[in-house]
């Protein structure tokens, strides 16, 4: 069956424990050909070890994986070919030159000698680390070795790319280039993976999240569920005063000042659109009004909080 | 510098993927990164001089000395050889013995096991770097051994063999190293278990031979010659014949024995080497249980000891199984297996993971 969703990642059922600590209990998840899906979870929620999974390093004790259509258990060479892999570990052979380091990994994909230089030539660019080619790695700051990392990923132009903490160490503008890169891979096909802390980032990059905690992902409807409850937005006023005003003639609790603006609960989204209705209506005017905390970050913390899971791993 | 991502160049869809290049080419890449790795510069070339320098002051040394016994090239031949066996075993666990879990500790096993090398592409390439760079050291040696030739006493063909079996000697430790790195989790510990079994073979073999020898004895008969009426005597006898092939298997004594024996008219040996190959062979003699005294205590007779009967030393080496053929045997018998247990071990998707070992 070659779906959509059998040339990008499918996971199902996976569990792996490591003698008595279970890693990854139960995870769920698809990653559908041209689109981006965050892995969020709380440190020790068993996302390494899931991404070690479909990087064909680790084999699960139960479920199934297919990647680009491959087992990676069944068939590691196929996933090998068609799947990219940035370790959260910085790993780089040290005395190697950013140059030599992708044309070995070039080559290891049985590139020809040429075409691996060229390729290398091109991640170069892409990366913005023309002016290190020609340096050992070794000297490579940790922002640096972080692209150099994603490089080595791209090298066999993989149409699934995984990516452990890829944004750790990036100055801001090569976040924005990291963010840009990643949706125009989607754009081209790619399907990806990407861990983060980083959550208000995942928020413009991925389409989709998936969340770990204890090593289960969540079911779409708790995440739903999350996704809807109550949440703060943060609104900003030329008048403090007015604003207050207007606040308390529409009856909203919750309010809460602090030095960016006034804090209000709101149940949804169109709570949220009646309430600016009203306060521009009552002639306030309204410099900002937006939700306190990204979408993912919402949800993460209510997913997070100690009440159906018997509480998150620290 | 620049600092950001220059996201507009644009990345070629797919690559060359030429048809698969085989192992070996795999393999050869392997090899080459290795190199590149480990043999980095200054380090690598002082080392290379000291070692060069200790094998000339030894050649030196030795010639001076020799000279002065008349003996020639054939001593200081040996001598040499022993000393590079003696620094190739004390060089090359500390380059290979952290191949594979060195490569771990720094990130850079597990991005290439996600590449298309196969894990017998991996270890059998860290194998042959590390017996290359052990190499290098040997050829360093070579013009010595040369300078020994010209000293008289030696062969060339002496000298290729012994060239040749002292490389694999060292390509045996290059297994251990690099097998010992894939089982075992910690360099320093995999190191240092490489360096125990090298010692186990130079020192620890003559020890357990010595050892298991005396302690395994037989009750050896003595009848009298014919019409002498003493009684029979029994006395107890160590069993060196059956434990020969732990002597065997000392490194030194397969690099002596492997020489060609060169023999003078009379059957003696004609280096050192000639006579630990001799020495090492006797032992595979088994004491003959049912033998015959040649005195009679009663008469005062002297039957018949005739020295012309007793083999030779060329006799002996002649007639026994060639020992650095059984001791080379397990040596890469034992290193095969520490290759094939690392290969097992390294293999991914992996299954088993021992606790506190991070794939990355």
């Amino acid at each position: 069956m070659e779906s959509h969703a059998a040339r990008g990642i499918t996971v199902t059922g996976v569990r792996r424990s490591f003698g008595s600590v279970h890693a990854v209990r139960d995870a769920t998840l698809t990653v559908p050909a041209g689109s981006v899906t965050a892995l969020i979870g709380p440190n020790g929620a068993g996302k390494t070890t899931l991404l070690l999974m479909l990087a064909s390093l680790l084999a699960p004790d139960t479920g199934t994986i297919t990647i680009a259509g491959h087992d990676p258990v069944a068939d590691p060479q196929a996933v090998r070919a068609a799947m990219g892999w940035m370790p959260d570990v910085l790993g780089s052979w040290p005395s190697l030159s950013v140059r030599a380091s992708l044309e070995v990994t070039g080559r290891m994909y049985r590139m020809s000698r040429p075409a691996a230089a060229a390729r290398a030539d091109e991640l170069i660019g892409l990366t913005g680390l023309e002016a290190l080619a020609d340096r050992p790695s070794r000297v490579l700051s940790r922002g640096q070795k972080q692209r150099l990392s994603l490089a080595r990923a791209l090298v066999h132009s993989p149409s699934v790319l995984l990516l452990d903490e890829p944004a750790s160490g990036l100055d801001p503008a090569a976040r924005v280039a990291l963010r840009v890169l990643v949706r125009r891979l989607a754009g081209e096909g790619t399907a990806i993976l990407v861990s983060s802390h980083v959550l208000s980032e995942l928020d413009e990059m991925a389409d989709a999240a998936v969340y770990l905690a204890d090593g289960v992902t969540a079911s779409a409807e708790r995440v739903a569920r999350a996704g809807a409850s109550a949440r703060s937005w943060r609104i900003r006023s030329l008048d403090p005063a007015a604003l207050e005003d207007g606040l308390q003639t529409s009856g909203v609790a919750g309010t809460r000042t602090d030095h960016l603006g006034t804090l209000v609960q709101v149940d949804n989204e169109a709570a949220a659109a009646d309430l600016l209705a009203r306060l521009v209506g009552a002639g306030v005017r309204v410099s900002a009004f937006g939700p306190a905390v990204g979408d993912l970050e919402h949800t993460f913390l209510d997913l997070s909080r100690p009440e159906s899971t018997g509480g998150a791993a620290a | 510098m620049s600092s950001d991502l220059d996201a507009t160049a644009r990345i070629s869809p797919v690559p060359d993927r030429t048809p698969a290049r085989g192992f070996l080419a795999g393999l050869w890449l392997i090899v080459t990164l290795e190199l590149r790795q480990r043999v980095r510069g200054v380090a690598w070339y002082v080392l290379l001089g000291i070692f060069v320098l200790l094998v000339a002051a030894v050649t030196v040394l030795l010639w001076l000395s020799t000279a002065a016994w008349e003996t020639g090239g054939g001593a200081v031949f040996s001598a040499v050889i022993f000393f590079v066996l003696l620094l190739g075993t004390l060089v090359s666990p500390a380059l290979s013995g952290n191949a594979v879990n060195g490569d771990r500790d720094i990130g850079t096993l597990a991005t290439t096991q996600v590449t298309l090398i196969s894990t017998g592409q991996l270890i059998l390439g860290k194998f042959v770097a590390a017996w290359i760079t052990a190499l290098a050291f040997l050829a360093t040696a070579v013009p010595f051994l040369l300078f020994a030739v010209t000293l008289g006493q030696v062969s060339l063909s002496t000298i290729a063999v012994s060239v040749l079996v002292l490389a694999a000697e060292l390509g045996v430790i290059a297994m251990l190293g690099v097998g010992l790195s894939g089982i075992v989790t910690r360099p320093l510990f995999s190191i240092v278990v490489t360096y125990l079994i090298v010692a186990a073979l130079s020192v620890g073999t003559p020890i357990a031979f010595a050892l298991l020898g005396t302690a395994t004895k037989s009750e050896q008969t003595l009848m009298p010659p014919a019409g002498c009426d003493d009684p029979a005597t029994t006395m107890d006898v160590p069993r060196f014949d059956r434990y020969w092939w732990v002597l065997a298997a000392n490194p030194y004594v397969v690099v002596a024995d492997a020489s060609p024996g060169v023999f003078d008219p009379t059957g003696n040996p004609q280096d050192l080497f000639g006579w630990i190959a001799v020495g090492v062979r006797q032992a595979q003699v088994a004491p003959d249980l049912q033998g015959e005294t040649p005195y009679c205590n009663s008469t005062g007779a002297y039957y018949g000891g005739d020295d012309d009967k007793r083999p030779t030393a060329r006799e002996v080496y002649d007639s026994a199984v060639p020992s650095w053929f059984v001791g080379l045997g397990i040596h890469l018998a034992l290193g095969a297996a520490a290759l094939l247990w690392a290969w097992r071990r390294t293999i991914t998707p992996s299954r088993r993971l021992p606790a506190g070992r991070r794939i990355a």
